[in-house]
């Protein structure tokens, strides 16, 4: 690194707010698609596999082999056909949500204890009717930790769209920009920021689900951890 | 909620910023590109300056990382323009043929390109060139009394050398050390670090390597805290680096046939004012003073008379 | 198709299969970065999950700042420790200690998770039980919920595990071996047999470990709880 260059070069800082604010926004705005996105995927495949029981390994699975595969690849592969677009960035940004998000949605469906879906059969509820009323508001705490996770992730993944272009700006290309041309400064911004919006979208989602599952009050001290441990630990194979 | 307006703003300011804007002049609108290098990006923001001066509408994709991502771009038509080092861009394709010569290096690219994408044409070449440099510490140069990359056989085995990955099957990497330098392969002590990155270049600060491959009209080479001297390469084995515009044939096909004359002199003209000690003072400008890629791109244009 | 058939034609090799750049060497490079990693996270996280775990405070800041370790991209760890780790070791400072702290980092939240998670899920009553025993903190922390939390605790090392296999070939950008060395040549060398090749390696052994921890959490959780878990559907 060029040595004479203070640590953090407060000059430079003021002197581009403007663009420190576009790239936060532009930042914020990549993860949330890519978490509202990799959600509803997740969501989809996990109802799916819930009544499958042998493709729930397997989606399990591959979720996890997905995330080995290297951004560059993807990206190499995809431009071709979807071109520098939106699309083309978000892609590879949706399926490293999976690994986190099907694992957390399929355990947070199988936290109906027995009991209470023995009850829901004996009232009546139809297959769909207890699934909706039932298991999906139990499910709740365990899905919203998930997405805490999956954004923390993926806050700290979006970096990999400047493998494909300044135009997406956020945080990772004062980062990039950083390193290459020897310039700490904007390293220390895009990390300390990212850090940041990294924490503020934790408390949100952490708010929201006090909002969602209100209810679950009581019972969150004891479902939370079992929450976070069902993240960490696979769901169970059929 | 303050989230969800949040999240409102920064996604249509996303869409603003990668938003299509169709033309409203009488010139066809080009896509303009660039490698993930400062230098390629500041030659590609020139481009575009120029063109917009001249009333093209400009979409800018710079920055676009490793050739594996720019390669597919420009032949896949997601951009018209980019600049090229003649040397890298010929060895991308074809391992064996860059020379020092940046004629023939021009026409063998250009041969190559005619089939890519539907024709890519080669325009005029910079009489500069960035090309690769063998640079070791001052302290390593004294103590070893190195000037020239021959006086390396000698002291080979003393010195941890560090490569770019594809060294080994690039004729004018290993090869040329190997035939030119008699430096045998692989070396006793050999690190894997990109050319002209910052890894080798805090690699070579740090005295982790002893002799790596930076590009010569990196700053860095002049303004580093700890002393850097590149080695010349006496026997003429790198290949020229000289920078040419590629351009889409398809895109030149939209242009009436003055146009496509004025395109080319527009070109040609920040091609001509490109030589090495402008490459040195635009990274100077970058690297060292810290400014913006637009900004430098405008100061030299303005300077040059080549935009108002 | 063909590039399917290149890869494993590149795979299949001799010469893959012997000397410094042989799959041999590589996973092994790729192995000595990634255990260290896990174990040192390991080290710091289990002892603070626990501590959260067992007390059940201060859970959401230890939380979120385990998670910066995640916010931060993993190059810009290597980038900003590089200058550093230099200074203190030429030698070491390079390669071993930028991916070594970067992979660290990554496997931390997830073991800090896991195990708070898997603590705060131990039946309150056993613990009441055991302090009603006379046991001590310290007794009914190691002797009765790790035990129980056992599971938990290895999910989180299970993933950060996964995690850290497949993010470890980022250190094959400063010049370290393992198996991200094939994926980064291979897009230097514009050799795509090489970079599939290794992409298919990381997610081989990637599943390696999914199914060794798998194993091992099957052999762990006491038969008890397992029979537990069965439920109608």
């Amino acid at each position: 690194m060029i040595a004479d260059q203070p640590l953090l070069d407060l000059g430079w800082i003021g002197a581009h707010l403007d663009d420190i604010a576009l790239r936060t926004l532009q930042h914020l705005g990549l993860s949330a698609v890519a978490v509202g996105l990799g959600f509803a995927l997740a969501f989809a495949l996990a109802t799916w596999a819930v009544r499958h029981r042998r493709a729930r390994a397997l989606i399990v699975a591959l979720a996890g082999i997905v995330y080995t595969i290297p951004s560059l690849a993807l990206f190499a592969a995809l431009v071709p056909f979807t071109g520098l677009s939106l699309l083309t960035a978000e892609i590879p940004l949706v399926l490293y949500t999976q690994l986190i998000l099907v694992r957390s949605i399929l355990t947070g469906f199988d936290a109906a204890p027995a009991e209470v879906l023995e009850a829901a059969d004996a009232l009546g509820y139809t297959r769909r009717g207890r699934f909706v009323a039932v298991e999906l508001p139990i499910a709740v705490p365990m899905i919203v930790a998930g997405l805490r996770l999956a954004s923390v992730s993926t806050i700290g993944l979006v970096m990999i769209v400047t493998l494909i272009g300044n135009n997406f700006g956020g945080l990772g290309l004062f980062i990039k920009e950083g390193i290459t041309s020897f310039f700490p400064t904007k390293v220390y911004v895009g990390a300390a920021l990212s850090v940041l919006l990294a924490v503020g979208a934790d408390l949100a989602l952490a708010r929201l689900e006090r909002r969602l599952a209100p209810w679950a009050a009581a019972r969150r001290a004891a479902l939370a951890p079992a929450a976070l441990a069902a993240l960490v630990r696979p769901a169970p194979a059929a | 909620m303050r989230l969800s307006r949040t999240l409102a703003l920064g996604a249509s300011l996303l869409v603003l910023v990668s938003a299509c804007a169709t033309g409203g002049s009488s010139k066809p609108t080009i896509k303009i590109g660039s490698d993930g290098f400062y230098e390629s990006q500041i030659v590609a923001e020139l481009y575009a300056q120029v063109l917009e001066n001249a009333g093209y509408k400009v979409e800018r994709s710079l920055g676009l990382g490793a050739r594996k991502v720019t390669s597919p771009a420009i032949e896949s038509g997601q951009i018209d323009l980019k600049p090229e080092y003649l040397g890298s861009g010929l060895g991308y394709y074809d391992k064996t043929r860059p020379s020092g010569d940046p004629a023939a290096n021009a026409t063998a690219l250009g041969e190559i390109l005619k089939a890519k994408g539907g024709g890519i044409s080669v325009l005029a070449w910079s009489p500069g060139e960035d090309t690769n440099a063998f640079v070791v510490r001052k302290e390593t140069a004294e103590l070893y009394k190195l000037a020239r990359m021959s006086d390396l056989a000698a002291v080979q085995d003393k010195l941890t050398w560090g490569l770019p990955p594809e060294c080994e099957t690039n004729a004018l990497c290993a090869g040329a050390l190997k035939d030119a330098y008699q430096i045998s392969w692989p070396p006793r002590s050999l690190k894997l670090l990109g050319a002209c990155g910052s890894e080798i270049a805090a690699a070579l600060e740090g005295k982790a390597v002893d002799i790596g491959e930076l590009c010569s009209t990196q700053p860095i080479i002049g303004s580093s805290r700890v002393g850097l001297v590149a080695l010349a390469d006496d026997k003429a084995t790198q290949p020229a680096e000289n920078i040419a515009p590629i351009v889409r044939a398809d895109f030149l096909a939209k242009l009436s046939a003055a146009d496509r004359t004025a395109f080319g002199a527009l070109l040609d003209a920040v091609s001509a004012k490109l030589t090495t000690e402008a490459l040195v003072q635009l990274g100077v400008a970058h690297e060292v003073d810290k400014q913006d890629v637009a900004d430098i791109a405008r100061a030299f244009l303005k300077d040059l008379g080549l935009i108002k | 198709m063909d590039t399917l058939a290149a890869m494993l034609a590149w795979l299949a090799a001799a010469e893959r299969w012997q000397g410094a750049d042989g799959i041999p060497v590589r996973l092994a490079e790729h192995l000595a970065i990634a255990l260290p990693s896990v174990l040192a996270a390991a080290l710091v996280a289990l002892p603070a999950g626990a501590w959260i775990g067992h007390t059940g405070r201060h859970a959401t800041v230890a939380i979120n700042v385990a998670g910066l370790g995640r916010a931060i991209p993993s190059y810009a760890v290597l980038a900003i420790v590089l200058p550093i780790s230099l200074r203190l070791s030429p030698e070491w400072g390079l390669s071993v200690i930028p991916t070594f702290t970067a992979m660290t980092l990554l496997a931390i939240p997830p073991i800090l998770v896991g195990t708070y998670a898997g603590l705060r899920g131990v039946d309150p009553e056993v613990v009441e039980a055991a302090r009603g025993l006379g046991l001590t903190e310290r007794q009914i922390l190691l002797g009765v919920e790790l035990p129980l939390a056992l599971a938990g605790l290895a999910g989180g090392l299970r993933t950060a595990s996964v995690q850290v296999v497949a993010t470890a070939t980022l250190g094959a950008v400063v010049a370290y071996g393992g198996l991200g060395r094939y994926i980064i040549d291979g897009i230097a060398r514009n050799e795509d047999d090489r970079l599939l090749g290794g992409v298919l390696l990381v997610a081989g052994l990637a599943i390696l470990v999914e199914l060794a921890f798998a194993l091992v959490q099957r052999a762990l959780v006491p038969r008890g709880l397992r029979a537990a878990r069965v439920r109608a559907r």
